[in-house]
């Protein structure tokens, strides 16, 4: 069985007034029931993206849908149907968390109800009277998420909700992500330019790197690709010596004082190391290169340019 | 229907905002400095009220309120309510909810009219209190005594906010297209003044910032009874009014970047 996508964008093109291509053939499937790590260094294309996704930019060419529909015709039911956060929080300072939220319950028609509820679900129900203006970056942080909420929506976008938060503040925007995505089965788009972050959340990526994407599937393929791509790294006090044992089993190269070959397993190194010394070399580091996402993340967004 | 939920949703931004604090000041303001006049040098102020002291009260006080500072405030006030989305990065909140762009300018356009609105009441509310309370702080006025000139106090309301009505739409306008108030004030105060030096010109009821100052000047005299209803550049208000709407709706409608 297949599960059905959220939002697909087919053959994303867009370039701003100046020419300059800002996406370049994305491609964005995202799975119903996901949360959709949307990665990419700061410049990527993210904003364009997701912003091409509410219609705050007109779609220049390809294709884009949301829940099925074409964006275009059908922008008022889509809209209606998910919630979002772009960029900083979008708040009238000079009004209190509830009249903030009194606003988008009257856009929305979600009932008075609803405003305490997600109060209740972002920690702000004890604001009172305090203007926005009052609140700290988290706690604007929190009632922007909390009007993305109002609504009940099946695809909530987030664009970087953990900029400027200070750590207990990530790490409780994250679980309510979860929490939303694991009660509700609320779908959620999170973009960042940290592959940590993203890690400890998102069941699917999207990797994206001067308007192109170069990776998008869940995390467990890229994980499998990172062990793929994973090296041990060998120094010794004379290298090519050792090339010279070792080359007839594994394809070595020589990066500066170090040799890397592909990574097999621990017993595979074991055997290595053995033969080296037994042939009379001083071994004096062997270890899997560290290479985990955040390498990969590097790598990726650096070899493809 | 939509219209009317975006439209309640546009004013409950306009709670304590700078535009709402303008207005209520702004209204306050001369009724309060003829107050001061009438209570502290009753001296100079009761033979010119003592005949007819609302018609002279208010008269006065319309004629200097329509000439600038009415102008001034609706320029103001067009720039300050589009700028709360400015100020709080919001637009991109507004025009990712499920609000049609219609939905999206009239309704902010209605929250601007009725914030005008607001202001010609209690201009006029202010302007009342300030005559009866001088009377109770030195009762030889009449204010007490005499009654006031409700149908032309209505007219003057009414045909002061018909010549708004083109100011009002493009001021609208640029305060949508530019990010930066003061752009649009400037612009505004600038043409006002520019108005007010042409008033001579036998065109000047077609140059729409000259129109509340006509409006005044017609609500008086044989001339106005001969008129009609509505003046020349009255007309030409509602038409000026029509036109800038619709290029600021299709402004909205066809931009390629929104919030």
């Amino acid at each position: 069985m297949t599960i059905p996508v959220v939002v697909k964008t087919t053959h994303l093109n867009f370039s701003f007034r100046n020419g300059i291509k800002t996406l370049d053939d994305v491609n964005l499937e995202v799975p119903q029931g996901s949360i959709y790590g949307f990665l990419g260094p700061n410049g990527a294309g993210k904003p364009t993206t997701l912003r091409l996704l509410l219609g705050l930019l007109k779609n220049q060419d390809g294709k884009l849908e949301l829940f099925g529909q074409q964006f275009s015709g059908h922008r008022l039911d889509i809209l209606r149907r998910l919630g979002s956060l772009i960029e900083q929080p979008s708040l009238y300072l000079h009004l209190t968390a509830k009249e903030n939220l009194e606003i988008y319950q009257l856009v929305y028609k979600t009932g008075k109800k609803r405003v305490d509820e997600v109060l209740d679900l972002v920690g702000l129900a004890q604001t009172g009277r305090k203007k926005a203006r009052q609140f700290s970056l988290g706690m604007r942080q929190r009632l922007a998420i909390a009007i993305a909420l109002l609504n009940q929506p099946e695809l909530l976008i987030l664009d970087e909700p953990t900029n400027g938060l200070d750590p207990n503040g990530i790490i409780e925007t994250r679980e309510l992500i979860k929490k939303l995505n694991k009660e509700y089965n609320t779908t959620v788009i999170v973009s960042s330019h940290i592959l940590n972050e993203v890690e400890k959340m998102a069941t699917h990526l999207g990797i994206i790197h001067k308007g192109r994407m170069l990776f998008q599937g869940p995390l467990q393929e890229l994980q499998q690709m990172k062990t793929r791509q994973s090296m041990l790294e060998i120094e010794t006090n004379d290298n090519a010596r050792a090339i010279t044992i070792l080359s007839p089993q594994y394809a070595l190269q020589q990066k500066e004082n170090l040799l890397l070959l592909p990574y097999g397993n621990k017993q595979q190194t074991a055997a290595i190391n053995q033969l080296l010394v037994k042939e009379g070399l001083d071994v004096y580091a062997i270890h899997p290169r560290q290479s985990d996402l955040e390498q990969l993340f590097i790598e990726i967004t650096s070899n493809n340019i | 229907m939509s219209l009317v939920i975006a439209t309640r949703a546009e004013l409950i931004k306009n709670k304590r905002s700078a535009a709402f604090w303008l207005c209520l000041i702004g209204s306050a303001f001369m009724p309060f400095i003829f107050f001061l006049t009438f209570t502290l040098r009753p001296d100079l102020n009761y033979a010119r009220l003592a005949a007819e002291p609302w018609q002279a009260h208010l008269g006065k006080g319309w004629q200097n309120f329509s000439a600038f500072l009415l102008p001034m405030f609706v320029i103001l006030t067009c720039s300050l309510i589009p700028q709360v989305e400015y100020k709080n990065n919001t637009w991109k909140q507004v025009f990712a909810s499920p609000l049609s762009i219609g939905d999206i300018f009239f309704s902010k356009y209605l929250s601007i009219i009725s914030m005008v609105f607001f202001l010609f009441v209690m201009f006029n509310v202010f302007m009342l209190l300030a005559g009866v309370a001088a009377d109770l702080i030195h009762p030889k006025y009449t204010f007490l005594e005499k009654a006031v000139d409700w149908k032309w106090l209505i007219k003057m309301n009414f045909k002061s906010f018909i010549s708004l009505l083109a100011i009002i739409s493009i001021q609208y306008w640029l305060s949508l297209r530019f990010r930066n108030f003061i752009v649009p004030i400037g612009i505004g105060l600038g043409l006002l003044v520019s108005a007010l030096i042409l008033m001579p010109w036998e065109h000047i009821n077609k140059v729409p910032y000259a129109f509340p100052l006509l409006s005044f000047a017609g609500s008086g005299g044989p001339e106005a009874a001969k008129s009609g209803l509505l003046a020349s550049h009255e007309i030409y208000s509602i038409l000026y009014f029509l036109v800038f709407t619709l290029l600021g709706f299709a402004d909205m409608r066809f931009r390629k970047e929104r919030g």
